[in-house]
C-alpha cells in the first residue's frame, strides 16, 4: 500500500523568546497511513498531535526532518488540492453556508455548475441543506463544525485531515459523521483522524496511534490493540471465589482474570477443586485502557530541552 | 490567479466597513462642495481634498499592518490556506484588496473632486493623476506593511512601516530632494499635498512607475518570509 501521509523523523521545537527555553512539540517523529484507511490519532493535551496536523498541511516548518503528504513534500499547495482539512476549533467567514463553501471550492480550483453542485451536495451530506441561505455567523457552534466538514469535503478530497471533528456535534451528528468516514473508506479515500472521543475511533478507525510528549508510544491495528494477549478471563461455577485473589462471585458463576502464563495452573486448580470450567477467552480491553497505559505512566522523562 | 483574487476581493468584503467610513470623508467633500460657495471656497475646497485624499495612505498601512495578523489570530487563515493555495499567492490576495480597497475609495474621491473642484477651475486631468499617485502610493505602502505584519504585532508593523516611508521624506529635507524618491511614498504624497490652483503641478510618471517597481520588491522579501513563518504557533 502507498503512503499518502507520511512523517519521517520530525522534530518540532517552540522557542520562547524571554525565557531562551524550547519547548519540542515532536521528538524524531515517524508514521506512515496508507491509502484507503481510516488512522486514529490519539494522544492527551499538549501531545502533539495538532502541531503533526499543522506540518503535515504545511502551516509550520519542522525544527528537522521531512514528510510528504499525497507523494509530494509538506507544504506543496498543488498537494492540498487532493486533501481535505477540518481544523480544531474550526475558524471561518461570516456569510451565507452555501456561498461559503463555494469559496472554498473555489480557492481549490473549482468552478462553475459542477461546484454549485457540489456546494450543495456536501451540506446535504453533513446535514445543512435548510441552513444553505444562514450566515454562518448565526449559526451553532455544532453546526460551524458541520460547515466546516462540508468545506472540507468540497473538493472530493483523496485524503481527509480531521482534527477533532465532533467535538461540538451532538450525538445524532457524532453518527452522521462516522457514517460518512466509514463511506468515504469504502470509496477508497483515506481519513487521518485526531480525536478524544476513544469510543468514535475505537468504531471506525483500522489503525491507531498513540502520540505522547511528542513521541509515537503505540502503533497497531485497532483489533489487535484491543486484543490481550496478556490476560484471559476464565469463567467456572462450582468453586468458591474465594480460593483464587480478585475473583468475583456471583450466582454460583466465579469470574477472573489471570496472566496467559498461569492460564494452565488456574484451570486444573478449578478442576482440582471439583469445579467447571464454563468459558476461558482473551480479555478484549478498550481503547481507553491502553490510552491510560501508555500516557500515564511515561511522564519521568520531560522533553523540554534548554539550548 | 483565481485565488489571488478570490482573496482580495474577500478582503476588500471583510473591510467594508472601515471602506464604507472612508468613503464618508469624500461624502464630506461632496457636501461641502453642494453646500458651499465654491467659487469664494475653492481654496478651503481644495485643502479638504488634500487632507482627505493623504487619509487613505495611513489606511492602506493600517489595512496592511492587521491583515495577517487578523486572520491568524481568528484561525481563519487555516481554512484557507489547507486549499491548493500558495502563501506568495495568499499574500499577493492580501495586497491586491489592500490595493482594491484604496483605489476605491480613490476612485470615489477623483468622482467627487472632478465634480467640486473642476467646477471651480481645478483641471480634472490633475485630479485623475493624483488619485494615480495615491493608489501606486498606497500599493507601496501596503505592501511594505505587509512585509512586516508577517512578522511582527500590527502595532509594530505599522510603527516599522512608518520608519521605512518617513525617512526618505526626513532624508529629502535634510540632506537633498532626491531622498524622497528611494522609497517614493512620500515624494507621491506631497505631489498631492503641494498641489494648488495656480501651480497643479506637473504630471510626472517617475514616482509612479519607482512606486510600482518597489511594491514587486518589497513584495518578493515579503513573500520570502512568509513562506519560512510558522503561521498556526499554538505552543501546546
Amino acid at each position: 500500500m502507498p503512503a499518502v501521509l507520511e512523517f519521517d523523523g520530525i522534530t518540532k521545537e517552540y522557542r520562547r523568546l524571554a525565557s531562551r527555553r524550547r519547548f519540542r512539540a515532536l521528538d524524531e517523529f515517524s508514521l506512515k497511513v496508507e491509502a484507503g484507511e481510516i488512522f486514529g490519532f490519539l494522544g492527551p493535551n499538549g501531545a502533539g498531535k495538532s502541531t503533526a496536523i499543522h506540518i503535515a498541511m504545511g502551516f509550520m516548518g519542522p525544527t528537522s526532518g521531512n514528510g510528504r503528504i499525497m507523494g509530494q513534500p509538506f507544504g506543496e499547495a498543488s498537494a492540498r488540492r487532493r486533501v481535505g482539512f477540518l481544523a480544531e476549533n474550526v475558524a471561518l467567514y461570516h456569510r451565507p453556508a452555501e456561498r461559503l463553501v463555494r469559496f472554498y471550492g473555489a480557492l481549490n480550483g473549482l468552478s462553475g455548475s459542477y461546484l454549485a453542485k457540489r456546494s450543495r451536495e456536501v451540506l446535504h451530506i453533513v446535514g445543512l441543506q435548510h441552513q444553505a441561505k444562514r450566515n454562518s455567523a448565526k449559526l451553532s457552534r455544532g453546526m460551524v463544525q458541520r460547515l466546516g466538514l462540508a468545506q472540507a469535503l468540497v473538493n472530493d478530497p483523496e485524503l481527509l485531515i480531521l482534527d477533532e471533528p465532533t467535538s461540538a456535534l451532538d450525538p445524532l451528528a457524532r453518527v452522521m459523521v462516522r457514517e460518512l468516514l466509514l463511506e468515504a473508506r469504502n470509496d477508497g479515500k483515506t481519513i487521518f483522524l485526531s480525536s478524544h472521543l476513544l469510543s468514535e475511533v475505537e468504531l471506525v478507525c483500522d489503525r491507531i496511534a498513540v502520540l505522547h510528549r511528542g513521541k509515537l508510544v503505540r502503533i497497531g491495528r485497532t483489533g489487535e490493540l484491543l486484543q490481550s494477549g496478556e490476560q484471559s478471563e476464565v469463567v467456572a461455577r462450582g468453586i468458591s471465589a474465594a480460593i483464587f485473589p480478585g475473583a468475583v462471585g456471583h450466582n454460583g458463576v466465579v469470574k477472573l482474570h489471570v496472566p496467559a502464563s498461569t492460564q494452565r495452573a488456574v484451570l486444573e486448580q478449578v478442576w482440582n477443586s471439583g469445579g467447571e470450567v464454563v468459558s476461558v477467552n482473551p480479555v478484549r480491553r478498550t481503547l481507553e485502557d491502553i490510552f491510560l497505559e501508555v500516557t500515564s505512566d511515561r511522564d519521568s522523562s520531560l522533553p523540554e530541552k534548554s539550548p | 490567479m483565481k485565488p489571488v483574487l478570490l482573496i482580495a476581493l474577500n478582503f476588500v468584503r471583510e473591510q467594508r466597513w472601515p471602506i464604507f467610513v472612508l468613503l464618508l470623508w469624500v461624502l464630506l467633500l461632496g457636501i461641502f462642495g453642494l453646500v458651499a460657495d465654491a467659487s469664494r471656497n475653492r481654496e478651503d475646497l481644495l485643502f479638504i481634498f488634500k487632507q482627505v485624499a493623504v487619509y487613505v495612505v495611513a489606511f492602506s498601512v493600517f489595512f496592511g499592518s492587521s491583515a495577517i495578523h487578523n486572520e491568524r489570530k481568528s484561525r481563519r487563515v487555516l481554512a484557507v490556506l489547507s486549499k491548493a493555495v500558495a502563501r506568495s499567492q495568499y499574500l499577493s490576495g492580501l495586497a491586491l484588496g489592500i490595493t482594491m480597497a484604496c483605489a476605491i475609495y480613490c476612485l470615489a474621491l477623483g468622482v467627487t473632486a472632478s465634480w467640486t473642484l473642476s467646477a471651480v477651475g481645478y483641471p480634472m486631468s490633475r485630479v485623475w493623476f493624483l488619485m494615480i499617485c495615491l493608489v501606486a502610493a498606497c500599493m507601496l505602502a501596503g505592501t511594505v506593511a505587509l512585509m512586516f505584519s508577517t512578522v511582527l504585532s500590527p502595532f509594530l508593523a505599522a510603527a516599522a512601516t512608518a520608519v521605512v516611508l518617513g525617512l526618505p521624506g526626513l532624508a529629502s529635507r535634510t540632506l537633498a530632494p532626491n531622498w524622497s524618491y528611494l522609497v517614493p511614498v512620500y515624494a507621491l504624497t506631497t505631489s498631492v499635498l503641494n498641489t494648488t490652483f495656480k501651480s497643479p503641478g506637473d504630471v510626472v510618471w517617475f514616482p509612479v512607475e519607482l512606486a510600482l517597481l518597489e511594491t514587486v520588491f518589497f513584495w518578493l522579501l515579503s513573500a520570502r518570509v512568509f513562506s519560512r513563518v510558522d503561521i498556526s504557533v499554538a505552543v501546546e
